[in-house]
């Protein structure tokens, strides 16, 4: 959907990520109020429309988390959910609001909390009505066969998935809001515990809770609010996963393909722009795959990418330059969102100690959601964001 | 004239969620069980499993296609941390049958022993246990002559 008017982020706000003993409702409140402090608003009453993403915690998740904030009311308040893609589309619904000139002033939040709620030393499974779940099927284990066929039709070695995790935590080393962080060597990533074979504990995503909030607003809103660094949302994308039950290639990821081909046709910003990405790099594996899923090289040099250094600072396009998934964890509903509140950051320069240099003008974010028989992943969101000033 | 109510309590059904006739064919006889293709009779796309209406026309008529009883085994993992409720370590993978399916399956046999593109065979066996603590018995794949 080409976006029929400017719209523009205004404000942003995300949580620590990790272990909360809060649940979901305040993380995301807390995320909102940050990001609508931030967009110079001061009163409830001025935001027109609401969508709050969330994977699992439960019915009316969005208007538990905004009604102590005396949003409920004069506004709509819409729940989304779409697995892992469940932040960035309702970012998405809040942009489509405003580009369609619906709301002046509106809302998405990504929040959940799975450790107050998940029992511990299981994988996420889908649910018990598709025939892959009844078989056993989990997430941990459905992105270790690309890792499989991967490092079997390229050589590639355990060690060289390890390389991700390892750029990644160096990435988030001085991020506050990031959860494991810091030097981890490559033998230690691959020494640690068995997940799923290939992959191990350190080549996966923790479980974990967390919230971030995004403010998007008209070219004229954004004026009023008095916003010197707007962000211009260039492009915003959501597709659901192409189906069928035949063989396909899964070193590659059909659904993150199109809607990055449609990203770059709407937004008319090409993969060697972007300066950096934010992509859903749940597993080790599966940030080597988008490098080539996205166009950020060619097809099957997603390795010599890595390798060459393109994918951290100084390189090509600094790739998870927050840490990723892999320093954040990744509840699923907030992660779409909190990506999108860590790249607006980089491109105000507000990010000491982890800041991308030269000061990024053009930013990318990637979530897939859900695991579906027959699709490679139920759902994609991404966003283009360009500096505006 | 009795005195007694009738038990309208409904009694709890078993939990046999699977070996779904729609999906497996165990022969009674002892012949080799088959997994079952659909083949839509108006537009001739085949599926497995079974999609009524067939997604690619919405036609509901099908014509049943034993598929083939062994495949590739395009890629697998051995899993140590699995679902909740479900003993580890197990195996599951993608086999890829001659009729340009791809089932997604659990594997029988030992972890570690599985290499991509091993040329494997159907059989049947427990995948997990139902909620009354039974074992499901569904189709599951091996490595060809790994008995």
């Amino acid at each position: 959907m080409k976006l029929q008017r400017k719209v523009y982020i205004a404000g942003v706000g995300e949580t620590k990520f990790g272990r909360h003993e809060v649940d979901f409702d305040v993380l995301g409140r807390a995320a909102a109020l940050e990001a609508l402090r931030a967009s110079n608003i001061d009163r409830p009453t001025m935001v027109q429309s609401a969508y709050v993403g969330n994977g699992t915690n439960g019915m009316v998740t969005g208007q538990t988390v905004l009604k102590d904030l005396g949003m409920c009311g004069h506004l709509p308040i819409i729940n989304v959910e779409s697995a892992c893609s469940a932040g960035g589309m309702a970012i998405h619904l809040a942009v489509r609001d405003v580009a369609m000139g619906l709301a002046d002033v509106a809302i998405g939040i990504g929040c959940e909390n799975h450790t107050l709620h998940m029992a511990q030393g299981t994988a996420f499974a889908t649910a018990m009505s598709d025939i892959e779940t009844v078989h056993g099927a989990v997430m941990t284990g459905k992105y270790a066969m690309r890792a499989q066929r991967y490092m079997y039709e390229t050589g590639a070695t355990a060690e060289d998935l390890a390389m991700i995790t390892v750029k990644n935590r160096r990435h988030a080393t001085n991020n506050p809001y990031a959860w494991f962080k810091g030097e981890i060597s490559v033998e230690e990533v691959v020494r640690s515990r068995v997940v799923a074979s290939p992959l191990t504990l350190q080549q996966c995503c923790g479980i974990a809770d967390g919230a971030g909030a995004i403010v998007v607003c008209s070219e004229r809103m954004v004026k009023k609010l008095g916003i010197d660094k707007p962000i211009l949302v260039a492009g915003s994308v959501v597709r659901s996963g192409p189906y069928h039950n035949r063989p396909r290639d899964i070193t590659g990821d059909d659904i993150t393909e199109e809607t990055a081909a449609q990203l770059y046709e709407e937004s008319g910003i090409g993969p060697q722009d972007v300066n950096i990405v934010e992509l859903h790099d749940a597993f080790t594996i599966a940030e080597l795959l988008y490098y080539e899923c996205l166009g950020l090289c060619p097809k099957g040099e997603g390795l010599k990418f890595l390798r060459d250094g393109n994918a951290t600072h100084g390189g090509k396009c600094v790739v998870s330059p927050r840490g990723g998934m892999l320093s954040y964890g990744h509840p699923i509903g907030a992660s779409g969102a909190a990506q999108i509140a860590a790249s607006v950051k980089q491109m105000r320069n507000q990010c000491p100690g982890y800041q991308v240099d030269p000061v990024p003008r053009v930013a990318m974010t990637h979530v897939t959601g859900g695991g579906l028989s027959g699709t490679e992943h139920a759902a994609c969101t991404m966003h283009m964001l360009v500096s505006d000033w | 004239m009795s005195d007694q109510k009738p038990n309208k309590k409904p009694e709890k059904k078993p939990d046999i969620t699977f070996f779904h006739p729609d999906l497996l064919e165990a022969p009674a006889d002892g012949r080799a069980p088959y997994l079952k293709g659909y083949r839509c009779k108006k537009c001739g796309q085949l599926d497995f499993p079974k999609l009524s209406p067939c997604p690619s026309c919405w036609g509901e008529e099908f014509d049943v296609v034993p598929l083939s009883r062994q495949g590739k085994l395009y890629s697998f993992s051995d899993n140590f941390i699995g679902q909740a409720g479900m003993k580890t370590p197990y195996s599951f993978g993608y086999i890829d049958l001659p009729e340009n399916l791809r089932i997604f399956a659990q594997l029988e046999g030992e972890p570690g022993s599985f290499r991509c593109d091993d040329d494997v065979e159907l059989t049947v066996g427990p995948v997990r246990d139902n909620r009354d603590g039974v074992p499901l018995i569904s189709y599951k794949f091996r490595k060809l002559n790994s008995r």
